[in-house]
């Protein structure tokens, strides 16, 4: 059931997935899952994962979602995180949550283009 | 100091009375309608009384009828501490008040107050004592006056102040995809904190992919200062935009390396109009990344 | 679900994180803070709820609100009586952690919070205090 909360669509070879505003603990460990096995059987050019009505990110949640990206990345799928409430940036960096060097983009049209511009450079190497 | 008094004269009780006298009468006693005119100014702001060596009140004026509410026939001859609220009587202050006056001659207190409405103001009060030629007491002198309207003006001022503080960093759009902000003066963590909401919150309301932040109005920058600013651009970055930090001056920049604060992952521009070309060629390459995402 | 200020919100499971999040939204809103301050305190009790349940399994919140002449403010207070803190020092780095996570709880939510003490013995339990302040 908290597994039906998040939402994945595919556009053209990109997978969407959508993160549900409050989540608890259960449907945040039910989402890297349902990505997880998403991405197995689509094998997708790239990850966005929209967190723009995200009103909560914690420690668990934050770390919950760096373990996707770098699970994605070992996958061989760029992951760029979208949408983030300027509330949440803010506290997500004082509460010092590193997030590296994941690609962000503030709307997906941007979130598409990073990952178009990511698979061409990947391509050209 | 009108709209004062206009206030306490309107803002009580109805039996209180035009407490002026009439300036015609009482022009020829003093030199000119000038000296007049502020000795009733005065008379006005302040409640100036006389109490007896036991505290009770020996002579009113204008003044204090007018922003105590007792008329002069009520209330001589009562004891002073009627005008103490119950905390400030509990504390026994008016006779602490006394006291003080009759020792060192002035006693001076800022506090609150009670009208005969019961409602409160906040005063400052001066006693002195008064004394005869022989050095015997013969009574005090007590000088009010009403700072209630101070005080709620010390109180707007002070947020006036942090207003225009937040007006110091404005955050503009100065490109379609680009805003724009002059950081000036010293940033302390209140201020980064207001600075770094502003500034996310234009990001998202312009749709912008660069924020350039100029510091070339920033005297100085510590290991704190510089600390807050690396917190704001990471946070900028959270949201999928780019800091170009500019304005940074040679003095600055020898600051920085040696407190050792890396900013080697942020774009740096020593002038205004060199960030604006980063900030240019940022959105050119956003372009470049679109038109090849359409022929693929 | 309601709670009223001054009284306890016990936490005994997973699910109750998100509903004592919910109540310090509301509280923090009818307090009249505004959205970049709600989503810190959330967020800090969002972790000392999260310590409650890792560390002690089970304890409770409490929301009050402080009044003062030039300032208003809301304060919340986690409490268990799980194994305590040993070294509270140490506990407050930022990356120190015993249970194989961030170690950004405690130390974060000092920072999203203008006031945050730690109360533990060790055996008894442990209690954080975090204040929030807004000026009138
Ligand atoms: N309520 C508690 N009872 C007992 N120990 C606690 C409690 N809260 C925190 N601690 C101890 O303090 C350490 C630091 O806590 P903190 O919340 O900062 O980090 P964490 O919980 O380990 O990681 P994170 O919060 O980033 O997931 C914990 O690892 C734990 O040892
Ligand atoms: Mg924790």
């Amino acid at each position: 059931m908290t597994r039906d909360n998040i939402s994945v669509i595919r556009l053209k070879d990109i997978l969407l997935v959508t993160v549900p505003p409050e989540p608890d603990d259960e449907t945040v460990s039910a989402f890297q899952e349902k990505v997880l096995d998403v991405m197995a059987s689509n094998e997708p050019r790239g990850l966005v994962l929209d967190i723009s009505t995200v009103q909560t990110l914690d420690s668990f949640f934050a770390r919950t979602l760096m373990e996707t990206v770098q699970m994605a990345a070992l996958m061989g799928t760029p992951t760029v995180i979208a949408g983030m409430r300027p509330d949440v940036a803010i506290t997500a960096t004082l509460l010092g949550l590193s997030f590296g060097r994941t690609l962000t983009a503030r709307n997906m049209d941007s979130a598409f283009d990073l990952i178009i511009e990511k698979a061409a450079e990947d391509l050209s190497i | 100091m009108k709209t004062q008094s206009q206030i306490h004269a309107t803002g009580g009780k109805g039996e209180r009375v035009p407490a002026e006298v009439p300036p015609n009468q009482a022009a020829g006693s003093l030199g000119s309608d000038e000296s007049y005119r502020l000795l009733v100014l005065t008379l006005r702001d302040y409640a100036i009384l006389m109490l007896n060596p036991e505290g009770l009140v020996a002579t009113w004026n204008p003044g204090a009828e007018r922003f105590k509410g007792y008329r002069a026939d009520e209330i001589i001859g009562k004891h002073f501490s009627i005008f103490y609220p119950a905390e400030a009587l509990a504390r026994d202050l008016p006779r602490i008040e006394l006291e003080g006056a009759t020792k060192l001659g002035v006693h001076e207190d800022v506090g609150w107050r009670v009208r005969k409405d019961g409602s409160q103001f906040w005063a400052s009060v001066t006693i002195s004592a008064l004394r005869s030629d022989e050095g015997v007491l013969i009574g005090f002198s007590k000088v009010t006056k009403d700072l209630t309207l101070q005080r709620a003006a010390e109180a707007r001022i002070k947020r006036q102040s942090d207003e225009i503080l937040e007006l110091a960093t404005p955050v503009m759009q100065v490109w379609k995809g680009v805003v724009m902000a002059p950081l000036i003066g010293s940033l302390d963590s209140a201020r980064t904190q207001q600075f770094m909401e502003r500034l996310l919150n234009r990001v998202v309301e312009t749709n912008s992919s660069v924020a350039l932040v100029d510091i070339m109005g920033v005297p100085t920058i510590d290991t704190k200062t510089a600390q807050h600013l690396i917190e704001s651009i990471t946070a900028v970055r959270l949201l999928g935009a780019q800091v170009v930090l500019t304005g940074v001056r040679p003095g600055i920049a020898q600051t920085l390396v040696h407190l050792g604060i890396n900013l080697a992952d942020i774009l740096t521009r020593s002038s205004l109009a060199g960030g604006l070309q980063v900030a240019l060629n940022i959105l050119k390459l956003e372009v470049v990344a679109k038109t090849r995402g359409l022929k693929e | 679900m309601t709670l009223r200020l001054n009284e306890d919100f016990p936490v005994n499971e997973e699910g109750d994180i998100v509903m004592a999040r919910r109540l310090v939204r509301e509280f923090a809103l009818q307090r009249g803070f505004g959205s970049t301050d709600i989503t810190r305190i959330v967020t800090a009790a969002s972790e000392l709820i999260r310590n409650i349940y890792v560390y002690a399994g089970k304890g409770f919140m409490r929301v009050s609100f402080n009044e003062e002449v030039v300032r208003v403010g809301i304060t919340l207070t986690f409490s268990d009586q799980g194994p305590g803190i040993p070294d509270i020092a140490k506990a407050m780095e930022p990356g120190y952690s015993t249970g194989r996570s961030m170690g950004m709880g405690l130390s974060g939510s000092k920072r999203l919070m203008d006031e945050l003490t730690i109360r533990s013995e060790v055996g008894k339990g442990t209690t954080v205090i975090i204040v929030k302040w807004l000026s009138k």
